[in-house]
């Protein structure tokens, strides 16, 4: 392949400013937190002043033999079960809103309002509503679907704290990807969805026949985007379980989390290690995503 | 890194003799760190500082309030090099941090005489780790300080008088919650990062170390107390969260609605009643709470360290014996309702007075008794992995997934084998 | 607003099956009030309880009375602003906020439109490098970056918050996943009329993916409103220009704990946000006619 001189010095003139600042605030802070994954550097060497210690594959060994290490792994793969969903639902929600009707906008504006709700009063609130004597309950016996005697803590119970900690990141993740999508969906000319719909097309088959195949592009970046995150599911559970009861909602973040910031017995090493580890599935599942989006990706890109 | 480091001590050398003679004319800057004290404390640590600094016209004090990210800060501060000079930690934080090295030992400082005969030996126990002290005590509290109840819902529940041992409070949270809904109290089952249950072995007498100082929580006793709570969770006698949350949040919390008759703890939680519903604030009782088998107390204290990357240790010293002297610590308690922990504040006039306001009441009942500030368990070597099994294994035993027994057997075999020093 | 809903929905079809179109429509809003219940619940239920009478002895559990508050006042939000001082954080907030917006939209968009739309040596290398830092442990990357910021001397300042986080992954792959879908008819019929690239980029990129770029400065503006983490440790000797992110955290401190003041308390943080959000959402939505020419 042969490259154009003139576009190349165009391309890295425009990439300068990008590159300069990832070069110094990510790529080489990201750099040398991978390199830690390989040291010993905990708090006792840090006071000391002494630097991370170079030992090879033990933090991974160490990881692999620690069995809260292995089910809070475990935990983040299957707390991917939230990305079909939350995608689905964000590009239907989409749709819904991007027809102009009397009153959209503010309909658009209150789904964005659990986006813009800060993770501690989302916890407060969800807290509220998950509570033994919480909203939830009281609308479940109100509507006798839950005898009195037998109501619980949502978030107390094992079988069902992993679900409702899920169902806060449904909350707060689908007016987010739903901007996305509806920016998404501005590219699919209009003409297109008037065809299929003179051709006496459904909505239903509109929607998988017209907008899921326009829309690759935007479905790549916002499955990508949702799988990453789910993979590194912290915030929600911090704040609402701690990844109790039993451990059952305790994810590979926390883990990293409580290594890297468990005060002055941290061990950057260990966390970083741990970190690693979640970044190798993440990338695993991330080519998985490319392949599945390869055709949208090829073009005249 | 390890250049970096080698780079800013050939720039401080080269700097050094400049330095050195503008130290001597400029007066000393020390920074202060205290932690959840601002803004409701304002006036009286500005008032303290300012007394502090007319007595040494050589120091000035950047005094600055942290919240939750004080330990992290405290980190990132020495990675930067400008770490503080005087920090106010707690008991659990100042032994993980004297075990890491990020400290200097005070009795190094302050001659252990003075040390001792200025605070409660206990206090000075509780800061001393590997027969260095790491600490000026500073002000305290007691886990069974007072109980304080709401009349209203004991009437209620047909008691007349408060529980006056471990085994009526129990029969008294089964009662109060069956005759009226509201929870008898919220013990602290396993509040986040600590070890909140070894407090009730200690209160029993039960001991947590044996003499070589190997876990020994686990024997039939202990399983037994670990039993009687266990099974007053599962009769749905204490809140359900009490397995999520601290205790002290969701007793307060409760109280204030009516939905919890009685509150063991320090006289710190009528504050914030006060606060949240003043009604019921003043019709609360405040008398002396139960204590377990062993007569004992438990509770803690703060403390005021100084880093081990201090530039103006001596300075720091200075500051922090005088934040944490006795007539500092009495002033403080005056503010508000803490426990100080010098030795004078015993025959402090102030906790001699009575009234009829609540915390009045609650200062009076307290404030003298620091001598038992006492958490009654040293915290171990690597506690945060320790205490997340210990309270994880506490949890499996309250939601019947182990019994006692079991749980503390897990509990005492994962102590054993990854105890560090 | 008003803009937005006097645009005429489809006519032609309106005309043509009525009764349909009406069944279509009140469906429609069915399915719109159901997830707007299920969005704002939690919101109303905080305002109601930061609007709340507390001193009455009320308790938050109290349904569905906690929901109608009979007592109503505003002096949680007084009594939050206060304690705390309020006024000076929202400044900083403002500053740090608006700074990183712009910052943000700039550099990504620069570095998003020869990724997705010229060819030269190392674009696939550096898109992948790009993507793969959506993934590695970031935890210890404060230890690095404080360092770099303090050798800046930018420490303690709004610009030491900035800086690092403007460059970003995220912005950049979005960018390029919007600039990817322009028509390339568009950018040749342009060049052909002798446009310089960067002519291009600002007269018909920018313009084409004004919803991206919409989203991408929504999603900025959220995510440096309420972070934390990083702003407290750069600001942590300069507690006055904090933002309010971190000056609400007192309110969780020790002797604090109040779930009125914390409901009041978080509402004032999000009010903001909200406004800006429900001002720039007809941005999300294509341009004018006149921009796609």
């Amino acid at each position: 392949m042969r490259f154009s001189w003139r576009d190349t010095l165009m391309s890295y003139a425009f990439l300068a400013p990008a590159l300069l600042l990832l070069l110094a605030f990510t790529f080489y802070p990201l750099a040398y937190g991978t390199y830690l994954g390989f040291t010993e550097y905990t708090g006792a060497r840090f006071a000391q002043g002494l630097g991370p210690k170079w030992i090879g594959l033990e933090n991974f060994r160490t990881l692999l033999a620690d069995p809260l290490f292995l089910t809070s792994l475990g935990n983040s793969v299957k707390y991917l079960l939230v990305v079909p969903a939350l995608q689905l639902a964000s590009l239907a929600v989409a749709v819904l809103v991007s027809r102009e009707l009397p009153g959209i906008a503010l309909f658009r504006a209150a789904y964005y309002v659990p986006v813009v709700t800060s993770i501690s009063l989302a916890a407060v609130m969800w807290e509220w509503v998950y509570n033994r004597e919480g909203t939830l309950n009281w609308a479940l016996s109100a509507l006798h679907l839950l005898p009195r005697g037998e109501a619980f803590g949502w978030l107390n119970n094992e079988a069902t704290a992993f679900f409702a900690v899920m169902l806060v990141t449904f909350w707060r993740g689908f007016g987010y990807y739903m901007v996305l999508y509806l920016a998404g969906l501005q590219n699919i000319p209009a003409e297109l969805e008037e065809a299929a719909r003179l051709d006496g097309a459904t909505p239903w088959q509109r929607f998988w026949r017209v907008t899921v195949p326009l829309m690759k592009p935007t479905i790549l970046l916002c499955t990508l985007l949702s799988t990453i995150a789910a993979l590194r599911v912290l915030e929600e559970v911090l704040v609402l379980t701690g990844g109790g009861p039993l451990n059952s909602t305790y994810t590979a973040l926390m883990y990293v989390y409580a290594k890297a910031f468990q005060g002055f017995n941290f061990d950057y090493g260990l966390a970083s290690a741990a970190g690693l580890v979640v970044a190798l599935v993440a990338l695993g599942l991330a080519l998985v995503n490319f392949r599945l989006f390869h055709e949208a990706e090829g073009g005249d890109a | 890194m390890k250049n970096l480091r080698l780079l800013a001590l050939g720039l401080a050398l080269a700097a050094g003799p400049l330095a050195g003679t503008a130290a001597a004319q400029q007066p000393v800057e020390l920074q202060l760190w205290t932690w959840y004290l601002s803004p409701k404390f304002d006036t009286y640590i500005k008032d303290t500082l300012a007394a502090f600094e007319k007595a040494n016209p050589g120091i000035k004090v950047r005094w600055f309030d942290k919240q939750d990210s004080l330990v992290q800060d405290f980190i990132a501060s020495v990675n930067l090099g400008n770490a503080p000079d005087v920090v106010n930690l707690n008991i659990d934080e100042t032994q993980k941090a004297a075990q890491n090295g990020f400290l200097r030992a005070v009795s190094d400082l302050s001659s252990p005489a003075t040390l001792n005969a200025t605070y409660y030996p206990q206090s000075v126990r509780n800061f001393t780790s590997g027969g260095k002290v790491y600490a000026y005590p500073w002000y305290g509290w007691l886990n069974e300080g007072v109980l304080l109840y709401n009349p209203d819902l004991l009437k209620k529940a047909g008691l007349t008088r408060a529980p006056r041992s471990l085994s009526e409070m129990l029969s008294y949270a089964k009662t109060i919650k069956d005759k009226t809904g509201a929870y008898g109290w919220v013990p602290a089952l396993k509040d986040p990062n600590t070890a909140s249950f070894l407090g009730y072995f200690y209160s029993e007498g039960l001991p947590i170390y044996d003499a070589g100082g190997k876990a020994a929580f686990n024997s039939p006793a202990h399983a037994a107390l670990l039993g009687q709570y266990v099974n007053l969770y599962k009769g749905g006698y204490i809140p359900e969260d009490a397995v999520r949350r601290e205790a002290f949040q969701i007793a307060t919390e409760l109280y204030a609605q009516n939905r919890v008759a009685m509150i063991v703890g320090g006289p710190q939680a009528l504050t914030r009643i006060k606060d949240t519903n003043p009604t019921l604030y003043g019709k609360t009782v405040v008398t002396e709470a139960p204590l377990g088998k062993a007569g004992v107390q438990t509770g803690g204290s703060m403390s005021l360290v100084i880093p081990a990357a201090s530039k103006h240790p001596r300075e720091a010293a200075k500051l922090a014996a005088f934040l944490s002297n006795n007539a500092n610590q009495l002033a403080f308690a005056k503010v508000v309702p803490i426990v100080p922990t010098t030795r004078a504040a015993q025959t402090a006039a102030l906790f001699k007075q009575s009234g009829s306001d609540p915390v009045q009441r609650a200062t009076a009942l307290v404030g003298a008794s620091g001598r038992f500030i006492n958490p009654g368990y040293k915290a171990p070597g690597n506690s945060d992995d320790l205490y997340k099994n210990f309270n994880d294994n506490i949890e499996a035993a309250v939601l019947g997934k182990k019994t006692p027994q079991q749980a503390l057997n897990d509990a005492a075999a994962y102590w054993n084998a990854n105890m560090k020093k | 607003m008003s803009a937005v809903t006097a645009r005429p929905a489809r006519p032609a079809v309106q005309t043509r099956r009525p009764p349909k179109r009406l069944l279509s429509t009140v469906l429609r809003y069915a399915l719109l009030i159901g997830v707007l219940l299920f969005a704002v619940f939690p919101f109303l239920w905080t305002l109601a309880i930061a609007l709340t009478d507390k001193t009455a002895g009320t308790s938050i559990y109290n349904f569905p009375a906690s929901l109608f508050p009979k007592q109503v006042t505003l002096h949680n939000f007084g009594e939050v602003y206060r304690t705390f001082g309020l006024g000076r954080y929202v400044w900083n907030s403002l500053s740090i906020t608006a700074m990183t917006v712009v910052g943000t939209l700039v550099v990504s968009a620069l570095a998003a439109y020869p990724l997705a739309r010229f060819r030269f040596p190392g674009r696939n290398l550096i898109f992948s490098v790009i993507v793969l830092t959506l993934v590695l442990p970031t935890e210890t990357n404060f230890l690095a970056n404080t360092l770099t910021l303090q050798k800046l001397h930018l420490l303690g300042t709004h610009l030491g918050v900035v800086i690092p986080t403007i460059a970003g992954a995220f912005g950049i792959f979005l960018m390029r996943q919007a600039f990817l879908s322009v028509p390339s008819a568009l950018l040749e019929a342009a060049r052909l009329d002798g446009a310089g690239e960067l002519t291009i980029l600002t007269r018909i990129m920018l313009p084409l993916t004004r919803p991206s770029l919409a989203a991408l400065g929504i999603f900025t503006l959220v995510g440096t409103w309420n972070a934390y983490f990083w702003p407290m440790l750069v600001l942590s000797a300069a507690p006055d220009k904090v933002p309010l992110s971190v000056a609400v955290l007192k309110l969780k401190g020790q002797f604090n704990y109040d779930p009125f003041n914390i409901a009041a308390g978080s509402l004032i943080m999000m009010l903001p946000v909200l406004l800006v959000f429900l001002a720039a959402q007809r941005l999300f939505m294509r341009g004018l006619e006149g921009a796609v020419k």
